[in-house]
């Protein structure tokens, strides 16, 4: 009996080794390759060096599409923001028929492949004549990130306590005051949490972007998969460890954000 | 600081109701994801062509019907492995463990790493300069093959079949697991007869997420398949950068979401998608 409670146990604790290291090895080898003396990305015995990081920024194509990286997703994520909460408060404070279906609907994004996604977008875009470049990408991002912000933010406003909205309308404030110092407010953090994931999602998102890009206008994760199709490079690990760094930091910014409340 | 007095008319601040609100959340999707995607149904008919419906008849033939066979097969094997990888990692969290937060953190954390940088990390892994061919001399078959791709989607769609598992696992009432111990059953009994069953939800649920992001990948066969490991995502992105054909294009992406949404309204009698993205 005893010993069949030691291999429960071992069993138990060898599937959680696995399954973390699974999950984390992966992230672990691009930083640690990325810090190898050698021109292939090799874990350093010993011997690293920051060299492939001041490669990296002396890249200017790299450096522009960190720029590029970094103005879409801030603008995807304000506009999903924009449209996903008001999308939210609508279909939570609505009695419309289909309201479970339509609210699926929103969810769309999520569902279809974002090769699809990414094809259908490019293609009304040029037939809609749409300026290529910029505006598809953060129309196109905005699309992608929706569905987070509509879900995140629906699930808060569930829990809102109605009366003090009701509250707010006895004491005379008309709907708009209603919204903008009571709503508002309250699932803000919630919002900005939202709006954090929305950008770290568009920051690394390839498959739909691949068709969105125009030559001045080249994301990061588009870079790091043509370098890739040349050939590994630690130049590859160091540009992606410095994606990890500003996901990570995306996750302890949403983390600290929604604790605050 | 506190709005007052705006200087807004009243037949517009009284006037927006809910139902404005969701129009315009509607609107906006029906706008930019919609209508493109209906866009490209009219073009894969290939109207005005001279050959209406030739691009499905090719995307139904030869290659590309074997492209979406394979589609399938990967999202299904990618499924099971990732589900009995979750289902015990879950069990062993719910009930063997007392730092639950620490693990679901590390689950959660690579969610936030793009894709892209989590399948060229495993790239890495199993290269000749790697870890693993330094250990044992060889990759054994797995970088550029079929193991490759399913273990790479394993390793990143695995939160999202944890996620749900956990959630139904640990939501269990304890007292039906004491009630199972003390009538008798052992652990395996347990598992089986009382939380397999209660467990279920949560199960159906992973199993659909993996399945929908697995089946649709582009990234997986890319970095680590080889072109005879393409799946219908890699096929779409060919026919459309490599042969100019949109209406080939945009046949195979209709045929494979025909076929998704099909599977998902099935189980979605079943599992509400809505809290199943809820719970990630």
């Amino acid at each position: 009996m005893k010993l069949y409670k030691v291999a429960e146990q071992f069993a138990a604790w060898l599937v959680a080794v696995i399954v973390l290291s699974l999950l984390l090895v992966p992230i672990v080898m691009i930083v640690l390759t990325s810090l190898t003396p050698e021109s292939f990305p090799t874990i350093p015995d010993g011997d690293v060096t920051l060299y492939w990081y001041s490669e990296m920024l002396s890249n200017t194509e790299l450096m522009q599409a960190l720029v590029t990286s970094f103005l879409v997703a801030t603008c995807a994520a304000i506009l999903s923001g924009i449209v996903g909460t008001v999308a939210a408060i609508g279909f939570v404070r609505s009695e419309i028929s289909y309201r479970e279906e339509l609210a699926t609907l929103m969810l769309l994004p999520l569902m279809i492949s974002p090769v699809i996604t990414g094809l259908a977008i490019i293609q009304f875009s040029s037939q809609a004549d749409l300026p290529s470049g910029y505006p598809t990408l953060i129309i196109g991002h905005s699309i992608l990130t929706l569905p987070y912000v509509f879900l995140i933010v629906r699930s808060r406003l569930v829990t809102f306590d109605d009366d003090l909205r009701e509250a707010s309308r006895v004491l005379g404030a008309n709907g708009l005051e209603t919204s903008l110092n009571i709503t508002l407010p309250v699932i803000s953090p919630t919002v900005i949490s939202a709006m954090v994931i929305s950008f770290v999602v568009s920051f690394g998102e390839f498959t739909a972007t691949q068709f969105l890009i125009a030559p001045d206008a080249t994301t990061v994760p588009v870079i790091i998969y043509t370098m890739l199709r040349a050939g590994l490079s630690p130049e590859i690990s160091a540009l992606s460890t410095l994606l990890i760094a500003i996901m990570v930091l995306g996750a302890l910014i949403s983390g600290a954000v929604t604790r605050s409340t | 600081m506190i709005f007052r007095n705006l200087p807004v008319p009243t037949s517009v601040r009284e006037r927006v109701t809910p139902r404005h609100l969701v129009a315009f959340g509607l609107g906006w999707l029906a706008l930019f994801f919609v209508l493109p995607i209906l866009v490209l149904v009219w073009q894969s008919l290939g109207i005005g062509t001279g050959e209406p419906l030739s691009a499905y008849q090719q995307a139904l033939s030869g290659l590309y019907l074997w492209t979406i066979v394979r589609s399938f097969y990967y999202g299904i094997a990618t499924t099971i492995v990732t589900l009995a990888l979750a289902y015990a990692f879950s069990y062993f969290v719910v009930f063997w463990t007392s730092m639950k937060n620490l693990f679901l953190i590390l689950v959660v954390l690579p969610l936030w790493i793009a894709y892209i940088i989590r399948y060229l990390g495993i790239q890495l892994f199993f290269s000749p300069t790697g870890p693993f061919v330094d250990l044992f001399g060889t990759d054994f078959g797995f970088l550029f093959s079929t193991r490759g791709v399913i273990l790479g989607m394993t390793i990143a769609y695995l939160p999202f079949a944890i996620l749900p598992i956990y959630n139904s696992m640990n939501a269990i009432d304890r007292d039906h697991i004491h009630a199972s111990r003390v009538l008798g059953a052992g652990s395996l009994r347990t598992v089986y007869s009382v939380v397999f069953p209660l467990s279920l939800s949560g199960i159906v649920a992973a199993g659909l997420i993996v399945f929908i992001l697995s089946s649709g990948s582009f990234l997986a066969p890319a970095v680590l398949g080889s072109s005879e490991n393409f799946m219908i995502a890699n096929m779409i992105e060919r026919s459309y950068t490599e042969l100019f054909n949109i209406e080939l294009a945009a046949a195979l992406s209709v045929i494979y979401t025909i076929i998704l949404l099909a599977l998902i309204a099935v189980f979605n009698s079943y599992v509400n998608l809505g809290e199943v993205f809820e719970n990630i």
